[in-house]
């Protein structure tokens, strides 16, 4: 399911039966030229795999809106803020929550973490419109679902 | 106290404007609304739109094969590329088969005996709903209803699908 007004009706009716939250974790920056095409590039290509999850595994799974920060803040800073979000996500019956993220700054943090950090090598910027791209995303998507199906 | 007066005057005006702007605007939202609940031709038709799954009728055998195509599905003013899916086969009475995979429970993405368990069932891997090979909802799991049927059609040997059909609580 998706933070929609559509979806969330479902799951007002159906809080038991979603335990799962997946939420992005998504750099945001303006200044650094050089990685600016690669950082939006990065983004799009996160909520593709979030949107494929969530489709694959939409009657259990919920996806959060992007938890978007600025890329030169301090990790921990943020962690807390990222911390605040999971405490109300859990005031629900939630038992599993999973991050998804390019952003390898998380890493060093993942202990302190209220789920799991699941962070995926950068992919070469490239153009989204390919049929290669959109089939490696895929495949890709259906592993991680197997990953998240593995803790249930 | 004039001043007092002009003050008052100058709000009464401004509230008069934005009450004025809010209807306006509800207004620029409602009619919309209006107008697709009023006039059909208007509604999105989506059905008789068939689209070429890139499967050859030959190649459908008695086992269920997933397809998976894309169309541009235009809601409202927002457009965008969906991928749709399908499990498709020919059943015992020589008849072409084309289920959605959306699970009738919640809507995870169901698989063909996707299940160690459970051969020859469609396996939900959410809360482990199952079906039985001709979309039925196994009673006991959580599904409700069958998995839904794709219209489909045959040109030049190609299989052509349109949109899922629920079938009725079983
Ligand atoms: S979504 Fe398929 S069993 Fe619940």
């Amino acid at each position: 399911m998706k933070w929609i007004q559509q979806d969330m009706m479902t799951y007002k009716e159906a809080k038991d039966y979603i335990d799962t939250a997946v939420i992005p974790l998504v750099p945001f920056q303006l200044s650094q030229g050089q990685e600016l095409k690669k950082n939006a590039f990065q983004r799009e290509v996160l909520n593709l795999f979030a949107g494929e999850i969530e489709r694959d595994l939409a009657g259990r799974v919920l996806l959060i809106p992007e938890f978007t920060y600025l890329k030169t803040s301090d990790r921990q800073v943020e962690g807390e803020r990222l911390s605040s979000w999971c405490e109300e996500i859990q005031k629900q019956p939630f038992n599993h929550i999973f991050f998804i993220t390019f952003d390898p700054a998380w890493k060093k943090h993942e202990q302190a973490l209220a789920g799991t950090l699941i962070w995926l090598p950068a992919m070469a910027t490239d153009s989204m419109q390919t049929s290669e791209t959109h089939q490696m995303i895929r495949g890709q998507a259906q592993e991680m679902g197997e990953l998240i199906r593995s803790y249930w | 106290m004039s001043e007092k007066k002009q003050q008052v005057t100058r709000r009464q005006f401004l509230n008069y404007t934005l009450t004025g702007l809010g209807g306006f605007m509800a207004a620029g939202m409602l009619a919309p609304m209006v107008r697709m609940a009023i006039d059909p031709v208007l509604q999105e038709s989506g059905a008789g739109d068939m689209a070429n799954v890139g499967l050859a009728v030959e190649d459908i055998t008695n086992e269920p094969q997933r397809v998976d195509w894309t169309i541009t599905q235009v809601d409202g003013w927002y457009e965008s590329e969906v991928t749709k899916s399908a499990w498709v086969f020919v059943n015992e009475n020589d008849e072409i088969q084309a289920f959605s995979p959306i699970c009738t429970h919640l809507g995870c993405v169901v698989s063909w005996e996707g299940s160690e368990e459970y051969p020859d069932q469609f396996f939900c891997p959410c809360h482990n709903g199952r079906y039985y090979k001709d979309g039925t909802n196994v009673p006991g799991t959580p599904p409700t209803a069958p998995l839904s049927v794709y219209e489909h059609s045959v040109e030049n040997g190609m299989l052509y699908l349109g949109q899922p059909i629920p079938r009725g609580e079983a």
